[in-house]
């Protein structure tokens, strides 16, 4: 044998070179994992002295745990390894009755790395989000010769409490609105009584007339109509006890379907799977370019000056350029290649004000400090173009624009009531005092001569209410007339105010037809003035200009020139300062870098953001990261976001663009049909801590259209279908009513984890060999060793009587010296 | 949902205000009886532990529920020596009494100086009290209360890696020790029809039953209570009256009176609704079992039981050995005991919590030790595995005595994703190996000092399970190396004894860490999807693998081989313990909700 190859061999027949791989392997293995930690002050006794580190994540590496351990030099050393032990093997061990275990172990490791090879090598996994049902909803043509109508306006959305869909036009328009779904909704009569359902109330506001339709998941024959009530004890009921029909509008066709789902999306963890998805505004399908070479650790920012952070976190420029290429047929911009200019892990849109120019719009911005006697001071800052920022301290405290003197005298005058009875010639106009602090026991005021007839008294007053994209200001009174006493909220704009039936709702008072007033002998305007505010800064008419109108203390308002700095001595050893003062702000908006000790942990990507460009351009959009990649607003779930932006190619035409993972396709689309939780004891608390499983029921649709037969998918209990595995992954929990969302008693939709298993078996086998192996090794070879030596002691025993030499068959001997 | 719950919640505080008037709670009440005896000494509370508190999809024994209550307010401390659960009826019967006491925990030692600071700038004259703070970790609300330790708080609050969690735990406290959580908490009547998907009503929804309304201030006239539906009434009314005398008793320190009313109460609540009931024998051990600390106090006993085997040991002494072997078995059996009655209790396996872990892995390993010792009593290896046991067993349990809030004691339901019996076997396979792996370290050092007092090198020739094999055969000459010589002494060496337990150990459980990893494979392939994620926990139960992989190549190869041994084996432990300690409480992965 040449030399060369006999050393190589030598090498791969070493314990001491396999010695050597398994402790590199050791080594590299926790790096990669658990991180390193290394001192950074030399008094190294002290704990803060150490920090720790993932190597793995550094900006050379960028890797996520399964590419640190699919890297070129991790493989290279599992195969030095199989290679190692293979040659030794063949080479340095005997295959003999002793040798089994060993032979089984080696031979068994080297079958697992192969089966893992298989294994990894194809290896895809994701995940895909599954609605439990849709709603459709349409409108039915009036049948031409009697039968079921022609669906004529036609509109659907996932059933998810708060998603609505307008059908039909004009005076034929319907609002749907899911108020509610009861995913365990009982049934109280008919042959299914005591049985549940998944169960969508829809809230309708049609033309003439508003209800609630309850739709029943598969029982269409359970539709019906809720109507409204005068009763306060049961102010809704069912339709047919009012009407004697189960429908209030039978042209109006709603119905619940499956929302199936037809793609996974991958998972960022095995490799990054970015994608940056492209579609021409008002189409409905995205197309997916996938974006490889972007990093997940580490943020990339050309121009640090282009992000917001918070002072203890510089960030140095780190720019990137990554191609994004059309890689899909249909894609809407395909001889375009975009970039991915930016990255950042963790962060959030936020605005910020800047001072503008005098060629920019006014826009009051200030920051205001009041300070008592004893010096205790509060800052606020105050936005005059937004009315929940402009006032603080419960509206004492604002900040208004003027754009002329009148506007300034109006707010100097304090709020009052104009109340006018023209049939008896009265005419007046009073100062609303205190009226914030008005109780039900506050005394009537007479209207006019205390034996008017007519008598009033103050609730309560709202300043700056939006309505109907319009800010107004309303004062709710009681009034006492000759048709009895009742409640107004009378508007700044008097064309809004209305009086209140009995148990009757503001808010849909305030969208009823007819009548607008029970007794409209009496007219009520309010005059909001200065409002509650007793300091009332005011910017403007003249570009910079700041007074303040202070009311504090004092009958008569009085006007100061504000000077930004200095403080304005007030009543009662109140001062008050203006800090910082932009009389043109300009708001800015940016990527806020979310500072390390306030990230989530288990956050991952979900808060990345990438800066996307076109070709060459030093310009770039920040787009937010999206989980999933909806359609419509009416496909979003709860608790995922749909924020795609435009975006402006070169040849001036537009883009949507989503940035999110790549998605594949399923060997067919699966459908929630229901969703389980089993509980402990007690039944579900609202807390995970009373569930004991969850399952999924989903089908797949077969290529003929039909839906195959239920399939549970439950947890520890996956199920398959076309080469894939389903596993149970994440659910819909209850979730209470907040910014301005309505209240969801979860469990409409589950979360899927998909993936493939090739080589398992394969990895399992070579598992047991090798475990069959340690067992022979460790507990057969001794007893075998034992019997060899005792043989080899009565062979000695034995010539030594006979007085010959003793003579050994060749095994025994190396087996005992083995 | 949380509004009717906040409506709840609200009509128990009326109802607590209620009973206050009702029972003149606004005079301080004697927390010392005559005697001189403190009253929580004097009050008998075990009857109680025969009744059923339903909390968070389980039933515990009202002791083991008032536990882990006060848990969440004081930590692993107790108020004034008093046991938990006389400090919940405490707390909520007499809330003034506890006005100013320190009562919060603060686990984090920097939150606590960083609340101490904010304290001592606002206050300067509790100095002393922000000391035993430091110390005890025992904060009071009405610190915490002072201009600007607020502003400190919520500092702390936003800062969600490193001090939010403890903001969460204290703000936690203070709800629970609210008295009206802890009447609405009470959750001890079954519903009426005996279903296991309804929740428990709270005793606070019947106790004015049957009340003079003449007594009750006008909220709670307004709205009377109404029996719950199902439950015989009389029986209800019964359960208020004597609700109403142990709190009218424990008002006066009428210690006689709450001990009668406690035993009427521990026979009436189960009597309301009997087919929901659970086994009160259970109940009551289970209420045993916490009140005894876990008879985690064993600890003590395998103390001993390592320096008599340790005296036996290095000095031969025989009566060592006799007396070291007979205590490490009384304390297998009392930790036998536990285990059992662990597993009776939760009505599960306990190996589902990092309490459960620590100590049935001990358990599994010692109780090994003593079937081994069975079959090695007449050879040198005897008392070795013992040794090995007792100090694995001493170290977990005096960590789960020592280490209430890392190793929670508590009882709770599993994750879903735990119910698997691939987990189970998984799980104990897996301990046992780590079990096994600090014993065979436990010999390896053993062997270390033994070298480190200047012996020379020396190893078992044929291995661990080898040397058993023919030490239990009686052929010490060939275990110690002397095949080739049959008339060398037949006595083996400390050092080849040593060495070959530490083989023995180590050669199982090196099959069994294998074993358990590629069990715990297949429960991740049916479970997350994939048998291998590279995930910390599974990587460095792989480098413990990979560690004994390198002990076995190396003794083959190197000359001194006991010593090379010994070194392994305890880097092996190390690896082992930092995948149990380090990676599941600092590097957190897939794995650390089991």
């Amino acid at each position: 044998m040449p030399t060369p190859i006999r050393a190589i061999l030598d090498l791969f027949s070493s314990v001491r070179f396999g010695i050597v791989i398994l402790a590199v392997l050791f080594v590299y293995m926790s790096v990669g994992s658990a991180g390193i930690v290394y001192p950074v002050h030399p008094n190294v006794f002290h704990p803060d002295a150490w920090v720790h580190a993932q190597v793995r994540q550094w900006r050379p590496f960028e890797m996520t745990e399964f590419e640190w351990f699919h890297w070129w030099p991790f493989d290279v050393l599992l195969g030095l390894l199989c290679a190692n032990l293979a040659v030794t093997t063949l080479r340095r061990i005997p295959f003999r009755p002793v040798n089994y275990g060993v032979w089984m172990i080696h031979s068994g490791i080297i079958v697992l790395v192969v089966g893992s090879v298989i294994y990894f090598g194809t290896k895809v996994e994701g995940e895909v989000p599954v609605p439990r049902r849709s709603v459709t909803v349409g409108i039915l043509a009036a049948p031409a010769g009697g039968g079921a109508g022609e669906l004529v306006a036609e509109a659907t959305m996932l059933a998810m409490p708060g998603n609505r869909v307008t059908v039909g036009e004009g005076a034929d328009r319907y609002e749907v609105e899911v108020q509610s779904i009861d995913p365990e909704w009982e049934m109280l009569s008919g042959d299914d009584r005591g049985a549940r359902a998944y169960s969508v109330n829809l809230s309708v506001v049609g033309p003439g007339q508003r209800f609630i339709r309850q739709l029943v998941a598969g029982r269409p024959h359970y539709t019906e109509d809720m109507v409204f009530t005068q009763d306060p004890k049961q102010p809704v009921k069912r339709a047919v006890k009012e009407t004697g029909k189960p429908l209030v509008d039978e042209r109006l066709f709603a119905a619940l379907d499956y929302g199936p789902a037809d793609r996974f999306y991958l998972k960022n963890d095995l490799e990054k799977s970015w994608a940056l998805y492209v579609r021409r505004p008002g189409e409905a399908k995205w197309v997916q370019r996938p974006v490889h070479g972007l990093p997940l650790y580490n943020d990339c920012v050309g121009d640090p000056g282009e992000v917001f952070a918070s002072g203890s976190d510089a960030i140095a420029p780190h720019p990137i350029r990554v191609a994004i290429p059309p890689a899909a047929e249909g894609d809407p911009a395909p001889g375009v290649t975009l970039e991915a200019t930016g990255y950042l892990r963790y962060a959030q849109s936020r605005s910020r004000w800047r001072a503008g120019g005098p060629g920019d719009a006014p826009n009051a911005v200030a920051a205001v400090s009041v300070a008592d006697r004893e010096g205790r001071a509060m800052s606020y800052r105050l936005e005059s173009r937004d009315p929940q920022k402009r006032s603080a301290d419960g509206g004492v405290l604002a900040l208004r624009q003027v754009s002329d003197e009148d506007q300034m005298r109006a707010f100097m005058a304090q709020p009052s009531l104009r109340l006018r009875v023209p049939a008896k010639g009265i005419d007046l106009l009073e100062t609303v005092k205190d009226a914030a602090l008005a109780d039900k026991d506050a005394p009537w005021r007479p209207i006019g001569a205390p034996d008017s007839g007519y008598g009033y008294r103050v609730v309560a007053v709202q300043d700056d209410l939006a309505i109907a994209g319009r800010e107004v200001s309303v004062a709710i009174l009681e009034l006492r007339t000759p048709a009895g006493e009742f409640r107004r909220w009378a508007f700044s704009d008097p064309t809004m105010s209305r009086d209140l039936r009995e148990g009757e709702d503001p808010m849909a008072a305030m969208k009823r037809g007819g009548e607008s007033f029970i007794d409209a002998s009496v007219e009520v305007e309010y005059l909001p003035g200065n409002g509650l505010a007793l300091a009332l800064l005011v910017a403007g008419p003249e570009d910079g200009r700041l007074r303040l109108i202070d009311s504090l203390g004092r009958t008569e308002a009085r006007v100061l020139d504000v000077e930004p700095g200095r403080a304005l001595a007030l009543a009662a050893g109140v001062s008050l300062t203006v800090t910082e003062w932009l009389p043109n702000a300009v708001e800015e908006t940016r990527p806020f870098v979310v500072p390390a000790e306030q990230r989530q942990r288990d956050a991952r990507e979900l808060f990345a953001m990438m800066r996307l460009s076109n070709p060459g351009d030093a310009a770039g959009e920040w787009l937010q990261y999206h989980p999933y990649v909806f359609d419509t607003p009416q496909d979003v779930l709860r608790r995922y976001w749909f924020r795609p932006s435009r975006f402006k190619l070169p040849d001036g035409s537009e883009l949507e663009v989503l940035f999110s993972r790549q998605r594949l396709p399923l060997p067919a689309p699966v459908a929630l049909d229901t969703f389980e939780l089993a509980t402990h004891v007690g039944g579900f608390s609202g807390q995970s801590s009373s569930i004991r499983n969850y399952t999924s029921v989903i089908r797949f649709r077969d290529p003929k259209g039909e839906w195959g037969a239920p399939m549970p998918v439950s947890v520890n209990e996956p199920a398959e279908f076309g080469g894939f595995s389903y596993f149970q992954s994440q659910w819909d929990p209850p979730d209470e009513a907040r910014d301005g969302r309505l209240a969801s008693a979860g469990l409409n939709y589950t979360v899927l984890g998909v993936g493939n298993r090739h080589g398992v078996w394969t990895q399992l086998a070579g598992c047991v060999i090798a475990c069959a192996g340690m067992a022979y090794a460790f507990y057969v070879k001794p007893v075998i060793k034992r019997r060899n030596r005792r043989l080899v002691l009565e062979e000695i025993a034995r010539a030594k009587a006979e007085g010959r030499a003793p003579r050994f068959p060749h095994d025994l001997t190396e087996s005992v010296h083995a | 949902m949380r509004d009717m719950t906040d409506a709840a919640s609200t009509r128990m505080i009326h109802f607590v205000l209620a009973l206050a008037a009702m029972l003149g709670f606004a005079m301080p009440a004697p927390a010392q009886a005559p005697s001189g005896r403190p009253f929580h000494e004097l009050v008998d509370l075990r009857p109680l532990d025969s009744v059923a508190v339903f909390t968070e999809g389980r039933l515990k024994s009202f002791g083991s529920f008032a536990n882990t209550q006060m848990q969440f307010v004081t930590g692993p401390r107790r108020v004034a020596g008093q046991p938990s659960d006389f400090t919940y009826l405490d707390l909520m019967f007499r809330p003034k009494a506890y006005e100013g006491a320190a009562l919060l925990y603060v686990k984090n030692k920097q939150v606590r100086a960083r609340i101490s600071d904010a304290v001592l700038r606002a206050d300067l004259s509790r100095g002393e009290e922000m000391a035993a703070f430091g110390s005890s970790g025992l904060v009071s609300e009405a610190a915490l209360m002072l201009p600007g330790v607020g502003a400190e708080l919520r500092a702390m609050e936003a800062d969600l890696i490193r001090t939010a969690k403890e903001m969460d735990s204290l703000k936690g406290a203070l709800s629970v020790k609210d008295p009206a959580f802890l009447l609405s908490s009470l959750r001890v009547i079954p519903p009426g029809d005996g279903s296991p998907d309804r929740p428990w009503a709270s005793i606070g929804d019947v106790m004015l039953l049957g009340a003079d309304p003449s007594t009750l201030p006008e909220q709670a006239r307004e709205r009377p209570q109404a029996p719950l539906p199902g439950i015989d009434e009389a029986r209800q009314r019964a359960v208020a009256a004597n609700w109403r005398a142990m709190v009218s008793a424990w008002n006066k320190g009428d210690a006689e009176g709450v001990n009668a009313a406690v035993r009427s109460l521990a026979a009436g609540l189960p009597a309301l609704v009997p087919s929901a009931y659970p086994s009160t024998e259970r109940l009551s051990w289970e209420g045993w079992y916490f009140r005894n600390g876990n008879l985690s106090r064993t600890w003590l006993l395998y103390l001993v039981s390592t320096v008599l085997l340790l005296l036996a040991l290095v000095y031969r002494w025989p009566w060592s050995m006799k007396a070291g072997m007979v205590t490490f078995g009384i304390a297998l059996g009392m930790q036998t005991f536990a285990v059992m009655l662990r597993w009776y209790i939760s009505g599960r396996w306990p190996n589902s919590n990092m309490f459960e872990a620590v100590t049935t892995a001990a358990w599994m390993g010692t109780f090994a030790a003593f079937v081994a010792e069975l079959f090695l009593r007449r050879t040198a290896m005897r008392g070795l595995l013992a040794l090995g046991g007792s100090v694995a067993s001493m170290v977990a349990l005096m960590a789960a005595y020592l280490l209430p809030v890392q190793l929670n004691p508590n009882i709770s339901n599993m994750m879903p994703v735990l119910h698997d019996l691939w987990l189970y076997i998984h799980t104990n396979v897996i301990i046992f190996s780590y079990a096994l792996i600090f014993m065979a370290a436990v010999t390896a050092m053993a062997y270390l000092a033994w070298r480190a007092l200047g012996n020379g090198p020396a190893h078992a020739r044929v291995g661990g399970a080898g040397a058993a094999i023919e030490m239990a055969a009686g052929d010490a000459s060939a275990a110690s190396g002397a095949a080739g010589a049959p008339n060398a002494p037949a006595r083996a060496s400390l050092g080849e004894t040593l060495d070959g337990v530490t083989m023995l150990l180590t050669e199982v459980s090196f099959v069994m860490l294998w074993a358990g990893i590629v069990m715990g494979a297949i429960w991740a392939d049916h479970s997350w999807g994939r048998p291998w994620g590279w995930d910390p926990k599974e990587v460095f139960a792989l480098n413990t693998f990979v560690i004994f992989a390198l002990l076995i190549h190396v003794r083959w190869k190197v000359r001194d081989k006991g010593l090379w041994t010994a070194v392994l084996a305890v880097a092996g432990a190390a690896v082992m313990l930092f995948n149990w300690i380090v990676i599941n409480f600092v590097i957190a992965g897939l794995h650390s909700y089991a």
